[in-house]
């Protein structure tokens, strides 16, 4: 469960969100949907708690604990998910060591038991195995050399295996042919479960296709200015944004 | 306390040292400590030690610190132990690959360094070499004859207990190595505690077909006061491969003169260095290539924390006649804190017109989007901070072939990447 409460948030001075207000219970999924500059990354980047995204109002709950001012470690912890729009390549460290460390680091914070060798082998192979990911790969640097399509996936991995209560997708879709966005699309599905919500952020509608939402609201100018169901966003796809925003004011 | 090196203890020691010489070592210590005296100790006036100002340092007072890590050991090597400066043979073992103490090879009518020392790659007008000839005593002779592989390291190991200080003369070593035609040899040097004041110049001939590994690790108290220098002569075919780790001390500097000789030769240098606190650590390379066809790539990656600072200066030269050379320079430098501070100065002096000449430096703080990328996967700063601090160092590591000694440098990064990678004082 995520509520968002009047949410302010400036960046390098400049108000981005103006009084985003949102609610997503828990085993449902929101699409945030809006045109370029709406405040989309934005929302995606102060939920997961990055340093310049500055709060000057409002309030951030997940599951009615306040979390608007933790570190994005902490909200990790408590089970906030981004799955970014590019995944960083981080040369040097190895996507197994990287998720060795993620999972135990998570654990630690929460005052659970770490995972020992075996114990973690088991889980990550099994869990890259549904997403058709290879050993080979788990042992690259973490990103380097990843098609856009394997980045993707690689996140996917990463929320299988951290397990959050929300999960950010943020422009999913982006860099992904059409068979590489079912696949990745196919992971996210699987993910789906009572006790978790997501938050879909995209562009188009195309992604909508594939992961389904309950509701879908549309950002412009930063705040939400419309909700609706699925329908919506096929109205959007027709008539386009400004048609749209227009007609809701 | 250390005690105050100045010009004139140095050259009445030099005076001392030239009475009690063997005659054929007479006028090679004379014109050392004639072109000494008229250089007088470097100082920031002088272009080559304008970032490390070694007169300044040695005025400073410092105060000794007893060490605290234990020198390493590698297993199955053959060591050289130096005590305070002292070759201690009770701790030593390089009998079993026929070294020998410099001070027997000095004190003989008929020496077999009488060709050698100085007359490798000579540096006629560099000040601490010539300081160091002047005044050497202690070291260690290597010699490998024509085609055999020593099957083990020989370690030199250098320990300063800082018990107390070297006199006002310091401490000046010297290190022979020669290795034969098709001859190689591991060489693995080691540095701990902290000198008051230590010279120690490395000469390596490498002639044609030989090979030459050498992992250098200093791991210096913060008091220690050392400039060290290797000198090689590099023949054809010949190779020169070497791992450097450093993290700096109240005043430390190597350089690496290295003149490709032969055609053919090549030399590579991987460096990693690593500096905290008040610590000035300098990195100076002059690779001279002069013969056609040689090669040679340098890589250097610094980390600066606290309010260290780090210099690194790399010169190549390409003589007329040393057409299709291909050298290649990098200088990368992380820097975790506004105090810290890294001087790059990448120098090319190119007389011949077919070269491949590279070079390139960096210096920024850890990339903001991956710390935010491991943050928002639930790793704490600190502990990402030290993942890509140790990532950046993992590619300098990985070029150590020998695992023994691949593993005793990462040991002495990890001890340095626990003190001091999660230190940030960045605002983002």
């Amino acid at each position: 469960m995520l509520e968002i409460k009047d949410l302010h948030v400036n960046v390098f001075g400049k108000e981005i969100l103006k009084g985003l207000s949102l609610k997503v219970p828990p085993g449902e999924v929101h699409a945030i949907m809006g045109p370029n500059g709406a405040g989309k990354s934005t929302t995606s980047y102060t939920l997961a708690g990055r340093a310049g995204y500055e709060v000057t109002s409002g309030e951030i709950d997940l599951y009615g604990e306040d979390i608007t001012g933790l570190s994005p470690e902490e909200r990790a912890a408590k089970g906030i998910f981004l799955a970014f729009q590019y995944p960083m390549e981080i040369p040097g460290v190895s996507t197994m060591n990287f998720l060795k460390t993620a999972m135990n680091a998570q654990a630690r914070t929460r005052g659970e038991k770490e995972l020992d060798a075996a114990q973690f082998l088991r889980t990550v192979r099994a869990a890259a195995k549904e997403l058709n990911i290879s050993e080979e790969m788990l042992k690259r640097p973490l990103n380097v050399g990843f098609s856009g399509g394997e980045k993707k996936r690689n996140e996917t991995l990463q929320m299988a295996l951290l397990k959050p209560k929300l999960a950010i997708l943020d422009e999913m879709d982006s860099g992904l042919d059409i068979d590489a966005l079912k696949l990745v699309a196919e992971g996210v599905n699987k993910l789906r479960a009572p006790d978790r919500s997501f938050l879909v952020i995209t562009h188009y509608q195309r992604l909508l296709d594939y992961i389904v939402p309950d509701v879908i609201h549309i950002l412009s100018g930063g705040k939400i200015v419309m909700s609706g169901d699925k329908s919506l966003a096929l109205q959007l796809e027709e008539n386009g944004y400004d048609a749209v925003i227009n007609q809701a004011a | 306390m250390g005690k105050v090196v100045s010009l004139d203890n140095l050259l009445a020691s030099m005076e001392a040292r030239r009475n009690g010489a063997a005659p054929w070592l007479g006028s090679l210590l004379d014109e050392s400590r004639e072109k000494f005296a008229s250089a007088g100790l470097p100082n920031r006036r002088v272009e080559a030690w304008r970032y490390s100002d070694l007169a300044k340092a040695l005025h400073e007072t410092v105060v000794l610190d007893v060490q605290a890590d234990a020198p390493p050991e590698l297993t199955g090597a053959c060591v050289a132990a130096f005590e305070d400066g002292v070759l201690d043979n009770s701790l030593s073992s390089y009998c079993a690959m026929g070294a020998q103490p410099l001070r027997k090879v000095l004190a003989d009518k008929d020496s077999i360094a009488a060709n050698l020392i100085g007359k490798i790659n000579p540096q006629h007008d560099h000040p601490i070499i010539n300081l160091n000839t002047a005044l050497m005593e202690e070291g260690l002779v290597l010699h490998v004859p024509k085609g055999v592989t020593l099957a083990t390291p020989l370690h030199l190991r250098f320990n300063w207990s800082g018990v107390e200080a070297q006199g006002a003369d310091g401490r000046h070593l010297r290190i022979l190595i020669v290795l034969e035609e098709g001859a190689q040899a591991t060489i693995f040097e080691t540095h701990d505690g902290s000198p008051s004041f230590a010279t120690i110049v490395t000469e390596l001939s490498l002639a044609a077909n030989s090979k030459l590994t050498h992992v250098r690790l200093e791991n210096f108290g913060a008091a220690a006061r050392q400039t060290a220098a290797t000198v090689a002569d590099i023949g054809e075919s010949a190779l020169y491969r070497a791992f450097y780790f450093s993290q700096g001390g109240h005043f430390a500097r190597h350089e690496a003169l290295l003149k490709m000789s032969g055609e053919q030769s090549h030399a590579e240098i991987d460096a990693a260095y690593l500096v905290a606190d008040k610590r000035h650590c300098d990195n100076t390379t002059v690779f001279l290539h002069a013969a056609p066809n040689t090669s040679s790539k340098q890589t250097f990656r610094g980390v600066l924390a606290g309010a260290g600072r780090g210099v690194y200066q790399g010169c190549v030269q390409v003589a007329q006649a040393a057409q299709k050379t291909d050298a290649k320079q990098l200088s990368r430098a992380l820097l975790l804190s506004h105090k810290a501070e890294i001087v790059t100065k990448p120098e090319l002096e190119i007389y011949a017109d077919d070269v491949k000449c590279s070079h390139g430096a960096t210096a920024g703080e850890l990339d903001a989007n991956a710390l935010f990328f491991l943050r928002a996967r639930g790793i704490p700063e600190t502990e990402a901070r030290a993942m890509l601090v140790e990532a950046f160092l993992g590619e300098a590591l990985d070029t150590i072939e020998n695992e023994g000694l691949r593993e005793l440098a990462s040991t002495r990064a990890h001890l340095w990447l626990a003190r001091h990678a999660g230190e940030a004082t960045h605002v983002e």
